[in-house]
């Protein structure tokens, strides 16, 4: 019988395990529980609703008959299986039964242990009945028979119809199949968990001692307490104190609190971690392949499939660009050709190996942006420049120079056509229009309020003409003062060269050179103007005095084509560029104060800065160079801002901005900061380009001028429009 | 603006929602519609809207022609689709809207235009009776109406760069002011009721020097007793236009004038004071109030000055030069101007602390010229500029309201005339007239 159910343990074991599956979901403990509450719950509703409980004993009793009936009819095995059956039954009753029903489960023990194993071969391995054709005796010595073998697909079946499947098992000593009751499954599933197999067993009973001494005469030792019982160990003491001084002098040490390592680490974080490098120097670990995606498959989805306008477009690509793989489909794998490039690409890897060792590159991080000068935003620099709204149009060959009047009420412009046009600016009206006759090379305004004067330099002439604005009393010191007596009276030398002569048309004075006179310039007190003739050689350079109607020849010795001058705005310092250097001259001490070297190929403008101390150089490259004369005699900034050729430079009066323009038909507004501390240099920043010129036979903004009180920057194309940008 | 009487039970109902609105109007009753609300498609626009009030009140009225109509939605004309109006402006389309319509503001005809030999450059229809310009040829001219001239102001050296219509009422004849480049202002007196087969020529009975470059702007006090002027001079010069001797005088003038009028002895006025304080050209000045004169200038600042004290009381920076202002709007408090880029600002220098513009309006492309205030509506004003289009602006919303392009070039000059018309001169040496500008 042990056997029996050692064995039947085991199966329902398995059996157990599946059903426990279902319900490992949910808190086992607290199933459990709810089960010993339901249960006691049930013992109390026997006591108190008997007839549902005989409802129950009876539909119970019911089920077994009919089950009985059922092995009854299917098996030919059965003799003995009434008695299990019975006593089953028996348990069933009494376990139903029994509110105080330990005995009935102790009865039904006992009436186990009575039915007798069928069997009766004993503790031999089963095997040896294996090839027989029974399985062993009964106990009148008859062969028992082995039952038929079911088909496996049969018994799947089966124990899915039937709803008890699970608490059947098959005893193999025996050759039959058992149902295990309620009780018996209980048992097992408490054997299972390690408790003990009945309920009624008590595992942690109160202990019970059985031999009690209190009551005793005699006590087992009658010897007093020791005293070793009751004082401090000396050894042990003794003991402390080495200990302790061992540790004061360092002897003993106590291990150092270990380090935590990071309990959760990237486990798919990189190969090439710092720790790895630090380990190996040298080691550089191979880049990483793409995993192949499901573009490599042999028969990818549709949308990984390029479209053909997609590998028209791969075409049209760069070879560099172009990828390098592009997914196909194919029916089978089968079907995949073999990859052309096998032996090209390996043979490319052999030759990467050979011919470039991989070497640690070392890699400068820096941000790009970090690089760039911080430069202010443009929005904090406003005004400037920015958009034209105004446009004067009238002539009609290109113009060459323009001049703003002193107020900014009015401006002066100088053209091919062989005019000079007097504009108001805040209308765009034409005001008058000199025609002259020939060719203007330029045109500089008096820069007195008071005095109305224009300066035009006309091939080998320079005209100092009335421009007509102004009240009648200014009118009239001007016509003073255009005014030349006929005899003209200076030393002969000069009189070959410069003569003041009356304009014969015009109202004004005309100024006789003897070459062709390029740049007019006025210096800050309106009377004196100075005039550049490039083929000049020694005597390029004039001062012309016209309150006393004098010409002077400046006593510097250039070396060089002399290519513009300018007055210094303050004090009486003079600039002259030539196409390499720029002079600079005391005109009091007569003398050099400094020589610029530019760097550059030709210098066709310059321009002062208001303070003095600054000037800026347009070249025939394109490139503006910034001085700042106190720092040194080489370019503070070079500027490589045009493709062509600057044609001329600007600083504002007041506004700290200067501008370019260019044959390229654009102009270049800077914002140009001076700081009076001389220990903080200029701040230049670009601010915008300005466009809107056309090009005409190759020139594009002939002069730009800024307007003398606005932000405002004036600029005469070769397209004969000049035009006003504002800001 | 012509009206298609369109249903809109034409358009898709379908795929267009639907808004319950109530129309309202301050207007007559021809012109107003029942007050129960109806649902209307929500992709209506203004044109939509007007001709559904139409349809409505044909239903009244079956005489009733059509006209244009304008509509406001919480005091903000309606610009775009309902629909994506009410969205822009957070307004919900479940309840019932209600929708105020007034009468569209924009010019119905365009007059003659009176020729002129060269640029107009200055323009004043305060008068209902003429039109007083201004022109770069020298002369004033006063018009009667579209073309006709009745009379020429002769005198000025220089282009005339503003004229102002000094006073009219009581008196018959009428006295103006003009400013010119040849840095002085003249005053003229005539007979604007006179008829006149060709136009007559006048002196000015009087010549106000002392500005020591080109005067730039004038303005009258409102009794006509002064007149203040701008110069380039950077400075605003306040003048006497009647001195105490000048009723005397004007009778002499008046009977010399048959006998010689070369000879006739001129007034010449000195300055009363100079009011110093812009850095640079004053552009325009106004005086609608006695004690206060506003000035614009290139110097980026539109300043308030005391004319008792001769101070300036405030300054308003733009940062950019000024070309035009002008006072009005609600209250008759809102500063207008325009300047050297294609934005009209509009300040209320009541709001404290701020010197932000409460109103910007950018649908120029260049230089504003000018800019004037309707002189009844608190909301309409209008704006020349040299792209050459004069633009009708109601501050309710930010599109203007109708764009005149009759000009060819640059508009130097615009102002209001009779209150339904708008009067500007330009580089084309027209002067326009459109008229049929309904203000209520």
């Amino acid at each position: 019988m042990r056997e029996r159910k050692k064995s039947s343990a085991v199966e329902v074991s398995s059996v157990k395990k599946k059903k426990e599956k279902k319900t490992k979901d949910n808190n086992e403990p607290r199933e459990q529980k709810e089960k010993e509450e339901s249960q006691s719950i049930m013992k109390q509703q026997k006591n108190t609703t008997s007839r549902s409980k005989k409802e129950k004993q009876r539909k119970t009793t019911e089920d077994y008959e009919s089950l009985r009936e059922s092995e009854l009819s299917g098996d030919e095995v059965h003799g003995t299986d009434r008695d299990v059956d019975n006593a089953d039954d028996h348990h069933e009753e009494d376990q139903t039964d029994g509110s105080e029903g330990h005995r009935g489960v102790e009865e039904s023990d006992s009436s186990e242990d009575e039915v007798a194993p069928r069997n009766t071969i004993g503790d031999v391995p089963l095997e040896w009945y294996k090839d027989e054709k029974h399985i062993g005796y009964d106990i009148s010595g008859k062969k028992i028979t082995k039952k038929e073998r079911q088909d496996k697909l049969a018994s799947f079946l089966a124990n899915v119809d039937d709803s008890k499947s699970w608490r059947k098992i098959y005893d193999e000593y025996n050759d039959e199949e058992v149902e295990l009751t309620k009780e018996e499954i209980r048992l097992v599933q408490r054997l299972l968990k390690g408790k003990a197999p009945h309920t009624d067993f008590d595992q942690y009973a109160d202990y019970v001692d059985w031999f009690k001494y209190d009551d005793a005469l005699h006590p087992l030792s009658n010897a007093p307490e020791p005293k070793r019982r009751f004082i401090p160990s000396k050894w042990e003491s003794k003991k402390v104190v080495q200990y302790v001084r061992a540790i004061r002098k360092g002897l003993i040490k106590f291990d150092e609190p270990k380090e935590e390592e990071p309990k959760f680490y990237l486990l798919w974080g990189d190969d090439s971690s710092a720790a790895e490098k630090a380990k190996h120097l040298a080691y550089i670990p191979a880049p990483k392949p793409k995993l192949p995606g499901h573009e490599e498959s042999y028969n990818p989805s549709l949308e990984y499939i390029p479209t053909q306008e997609e590998l028209n477009s791969y075409q049209l690509m760069y070879e560099e660009d172009r990828p390098k793989f592009i997914p196909r489909r194919f029916t089978s794998l089968r079907s995949v050709p073999a990859y052309e490039n096998a032996v090209k690409d390996s043979f490319e890897r052999c030759m990467d190996l050979y011919l470039c060792p991989r070497v640690r590159k070392k890699r400068v991080n820096i941000d790009p942006e970090t690089l760039k000068p911080k430069l202010p935003s443009r929005k904090d620099l406003k005004p400037y420049p920015v958009a034209c709204y105004l446009e004067y149009k009238g002539h009609k060959g290109a113009v060459v120079s323009i001049s703003t009047e002193a107020s900014g009420q009015w401006f002066a412009s100088g053209s091919t056509d062989g005019t000079v046009r007097i504009w108001e600016v805040e209308s765009g009206r034409c005001l008058r229009v000199l025609e002259i006759g020939e060719a203007i090379q330029y045109v500089a305004w008096n820069p007195l309020p008071e005095l109305p004067v224009l300066a035009v330099s006309v091939g080998q002439d320079v005209l100092i003409l009335n421009t007509g604005l102004g009240n009648e009393e200014e009118q009239r010191r001007v016509k003073d003062l255009l005014h030349v007596e006929t005899p003209t009276a200076p030393d002969d030398n000069m009189a070959s060269i410069v003569s003041w002569l009356q304009h014969d048309k015009l109202d004004g004075i005309r100024l006789r050179h003897f070459k062709m006179v390029s740049s007019v310039e006025w210096h800050r007190r309106g009377d004196y103007l100075s005039t550049v003739m490039p083929a000049g050689e020694s005597r390029a350079i004039f001062m012309h005095q016209l309150s006393k109607k004098l010409s002077h020849r400046i006593p510097f010795k250039l070396h060089g084509l002399p290519v513009s001058s300018v007055f210094h705005p303050t004090r009486s310092i003079f600039f002259v560029s030539t196409k390499k250097n720029i002079r600079v001259y005391d005109l009091l001490k007569q003398r050099l104060i400094k020589k610029l070297e530019t760097g550059l190929k030709e210098v066709s403008s310059i321009a002062i800065h208001p303070a003095g101390d600054n000037l800026i150089v347009g070249s025939r490259e394109g490139k503006l160079c910034w001085f700042d004369m106190d720092l040194s005699s080489k370019p503070y900034r070079v500027l490589k801002c045009h493709p062509k050729d600057i044609t001329n430079v600007a600083f504002h009066r007041s506004y700290p901005l200067f501008a370019s323009c260019s044959d390229d038909c654009t102009a270049y507004v800077f914002h140009g900061m001076v700081y009076s501390d001389l220990n903080q240099n200029p701040l230049i920043v670009p601010l915008e380009i300005l466009r809107g010129h056309t090009s005409s036979n190759g020139r594009g903004v002939m002069d730009c001028k800024f307007h003398p009180r606005q932000p405002w920057l004036f600029t005469a194309g070769a397209d004969s429009v000049i035009r006003l940008y504002c800001h | 603006m012509d009206m298609n009487i369109e249903t809109p039970e034409d358009q898709n109902e379908e795929n267009s929602r639907r808004v319950q609105v109530r129309f309202k109007t301050k207007l007559k009753p021809p012109q107003k519609v029942p007050s129960n609300s109806i649902a209307i498609p929500s992709n209506l626009t203004r044109f939509g809207l007007s001709s559904v009030v139409n349809n409505l009140l044909q239903a009244v009225n079956p005489e009733w022609k059509s006209e244009p109509f304008d509509f406001l939605v919480n005091g903000e004309l309606v610009r775009m689709s309902l629909e994506q109006f009410l969205l822009a402006k957070g307004i919900s389309a479940e309840k019932v809207l209600e929708i105020e319509y007034i009468k569209a503001v924009a010019p119905q005809k365009e007059e003659e235009p009176s020729l002129h030999d060269d640029w107009v450059s200055a323009v004043d229809g305060s008068n209902p009776g003429f039109i007083l310009t201004g022109c770069y040829d020298n002369l004033g001219r006063v018009w009667k109406a579209g073309g006709v001239c009745t009379h020429i102001l002769e005198g000025h050296c220089g282009a005339v760069s503003s004229v102002n219509i000094i006073k009219s009422d009581g008196l018959k004849y009428v006295t103006v002011a003009t400013a010119s480049k040849d840095q002085t202002l003249r005053l003229w007196k005539f007979d604007a009721e006179e008829l006149v087969n060709h136009p007559k020529k006048i002196r000015s009975f009087k010549i106000l020097r002392g500005h020591k470059a080109s005067v730039h702007s004038i303005a009258a006090e409102t009794s006509g007793n002064m007149v203040c002027s701008g110069s380039w001079d950077c400075t605003i010069s306040l003048w006497r236009t009647n001195d105490s001797d000048a009723a005397g005088n004007q009778v002499s003038i008046k009977k010399r004038k048959g006998n010689n009028q070369v000879e006739e002895p001129q007034l010449e006025g000195e300055a009363i004071s100079t009011l110093v304080g812009h850095t640079q050209c004053v552009s325009s000045v106004v005086w609608p109030q006695q004690e206060t004169i506003y000035s614009a200038s290139w110097d980026h600042s539109v300043r308030t000055w005391d004319v008792e004290m001769g101070k300036d009381l405030s300054d308003i920076f733009c940062g950019k030069a000024l070309n035009c202002i002008d006072i009005g709007g609600e209250g008759a408090a809102l500063i207008a101007a325009g300047g050297s880029d294609p934005i009209l600002r509009i300040w209320d220098p009541r709001k404290p602390g701020t010197s932000a513009p409460v109103f910007q309006f950018s649908s120029h492309n260049s230089w504003i010229s000018a800019c004037k205030w309707h002189n009844k509506s608190w909301f309409h004003l209008i704006s020349a500029s040299y792209d050459g289009k004069v633009m009708l602006w109601d501050l309710r919303t930010a599109w203007p309201l109708s764009v005149i392009d009759s000009h060819k070039d640059k508009v130097l000059c615009a102002d209001w005339w009779r209150g339904d018309s708008v009067i500007s001169g330009g580089v084309d040496s027209k002067l326009c007239v459109s008229s049929g500008v309904s203000i209520q």
